[in-house]
C-alpha cells in the first residue's frame, strides 16, 4: 500500500505496530501529546513528565513511551517533509487503523503547527560552513624592508565562517592588492547577477 | 561453569557475612548504582561511620560485591552455577538467596553495559543530503549539471566525525544498488543456513 505521507513508499512496519498503541490513548490526550512531540520537533525540549502522567492512564510500559513518541515524530515529520494536507493524512491515517477522532485530533495539530515545522526542516538542512560576518580595511603601504618607496593601497578582509556541526565561528583574514581586488569584486558582482536572474 | 575467586576476593567479601542481611541488601542497591553510574565515595563514608568499620572495608565489600555480579554475568553462569562458586565463601542461607536474587534479576541489564563497553568502530550515526543543480560557474555559465551533496555523520565511542561527499545521479544509482544487493546477501541460503546455527 503507498501513502502518500510516507512519500508513496509502504508505511513502516513499527510505525504500523504503534498505531494500535496509539489507539488506547483517548483523543484528548493524544491531542496533548502531539502538542509535546510538535515542541520536540521545533527544538525545543520536551516535558516528560507531562509525558508519563498522560500516558499513565493508559499504562503504558516506558517501552511504550518511547515507541509513541518516536511514531508520532516519523508521522509528523515525513507529512511535513512531503508537504501532505491534513485532510489526506487524516485520512490515510485511519486508513492504517487510527481512530477518527484520534486522526483527526493529531491532523488539526499538524495542520496549525505545518508552517513552523517546515521553517524549521528549512533550517536544519543540509549546510556547509556558512558566512557569519565580513569585515574590511583598507591601508596604504608607504614603504618595505624590499623597497623604500612602496605607495601601495592594500584591502584586508575578514570573513568569519561559522560551521554548522559544532557551531564555531572561524574567521579568515587575508589581503589583497587594488588589482586583484577589483577583480574579486567584479566576480562577485558577475554572481550576484546569476543569482538574481534565478531568485523568484 | 564454576567461578574461581581470587583469595583477596574472598576476603573482602567475607566481610559481608559479618553484617546483617538487609545492610548486605543495601550494599547490593549500592553496588547495583557502581555499576550503572560509577563510584560514590561519599556513601562508602556514611556506611562506614553507621556500621563502626573503616570506610576501605565497605569500599571493597562493595567492590568485590560488584565484581562478583560482572564476572557471573559475563559468563552468563547457571543459577546452580553461581550457588556453588559463592558456596565456598561460607555466607549464610539466607545471604546465598539473596545474592542469588540479586544476580538473577540484574543479570540482564549488567550485560547490556558491559555489551556498550566492548570495542568500537566509527559507525553510522546520521546521513544528511540535499539534491542541488549547479547553474553558473566563473569558468563556464548556463549548465544544468544535478549532484546530490551529502554529510555522513560517524560516531567512533563517543566523539562525531563529519565527511562531505558528493556525488552524480548515476553514481548514486550505482551505490544505492550495490548497497541493496548487500542486503538481499542476507536472505541467501548460505547466510541463512549460518543465521540458523547462531540461533
Amino acid at each position: 500500500m503507498r501513502f502518500r505521507f510516507c512519500g508513496d513508499l509502504d508505511c513502516p512496519d513499527w510505525v504500523l505496530a504503534e498505531i494500535s498503541i496509539l489507539s488506547k490513548l483517548t483523543s484528548v490526550k493524544m491531542k496533548l501529546l502531539c502538542v509535546q512531540v510538535v515542541k520536540d520537533l521545533l527544538g525545543q525540549s520536551i516535558d516528560y513528565d507531562k509525558v508519563h502522567k498522560l500516558t499513565a492512564d493508559a499504562k503504558y510500559e516506558a517501552g511504550d513511551v518511547k515507541a509513541s513518541i518516536a511514531a508520532l515524530s516519523f508521522i509528523l515529520c515525513s507529512a511535513a517533509k512531503y508537504q501532505v494536507d491534513g485532510d489526506s493524512l487524516s485520512n490515510e491515517l485511519q486508513q492504517l487503523g487510527l481512530p477518527k477522532e484520534h486522526s483527526s485530533s493529531l491532523c488539526k495539530t499538524y495542520a496549525d503547527n505545518l508552517g513552523n515545522l517546515q521553517a524549521q526542516f528549512m533550517r536544519q538542512s543540509l549546510k556547509l560552513s556558512q558566512l557569519e560576518s565580513a569585515e574590511w580595511r583598507v591601508d596604504y603601504i608607504l614603504s618595505s624592508s624590499e623597497l623604500q618607496d612602496v605607495q601601495e593601497p592594500m584591502v584586508q578582509l575578514r570573513l568569519r565562517v561559522r560551521n554548522p556541526d559544532t557551531g564555531n565561528v572561524v574567521p579568515h583574514s587575508f589581503t589583497m592588492t587594488a588589482d586583484k581586488f577589483r577583480l574579486f569584486l567584479s566576480e562577485l558582482k558577475q554572481a550576484h547577477q546569476v543569482m538574481e536572474g534565478l531568485a523568484l | 561453569m564454576l567461578l574461581v575467586l581470587a583469595d583477596e576476593h574472598k576476603e573482602h567479601l567475607g566481610f559481608l557475612n559479618e553484617v546483617e542481611v538487609e545492610v548486605v541488601k543495601e550494599f547490593c542497591r549500592i553496588a547495583m548504582e557502581f555499576i550503572r553510574s560509577g563510584p560514590n565515595p561519599k556513601l562508602y563514608q556514611s556506611a562506614a561511620q553507621k556500621l563502626g568499620v573503616a570506610s576501605e572495608t565497605v569500599q571493597h565489600g562493595v567492590e568485590g560485591l560488584m565484581f562478583l555480579l560482572t564476572e557471573s554475568a559475563r559468563y552468563m553462569i547457571s543459577e546452580i552455577d553461581f550457588q556453588d562458586s559463592i558456596m565456598t565463601l561460607g555466607f549464610s542461607d539466607d545471604l546465598r538467596s539473596v545474592l542469588l536474587q540479586l544476580y538473577l534479576s540484574n543479570r540482564g541489564e549488567i550485560r547490556t553495559v558491559l555489551s556498550e563497553m566492548s570495542m568500537d568502530l566509527p559507525h553510522y550515526h546520521n546521513l544528511e543530503w540535499r539534491l542541488e543543480v549547479t547553474v553558473a560557474g566563473r569558468t563556464l555559465r548556463h549548465q544544468v549539471t544535478p549532484r546530490l551533496m551529502m554529510k555522513l555523520h560517524t560516531q567512533d565511542s563517543g566523539e562525531k566525525d563529519v565527511q562531505v561527499l558528493q556525488t552524480d545521479p548515476v553514481n548514486l544509482l550505482h551505490l544505492t544498488q550495490v548497497l541493496e544487493g548487500a542486503l538481499s546477501e542476507m536472505k541467501s541460503t548460505h547466510c541463512r543456513r549460518i543465521v540458523r546455527n547462531i540461533k
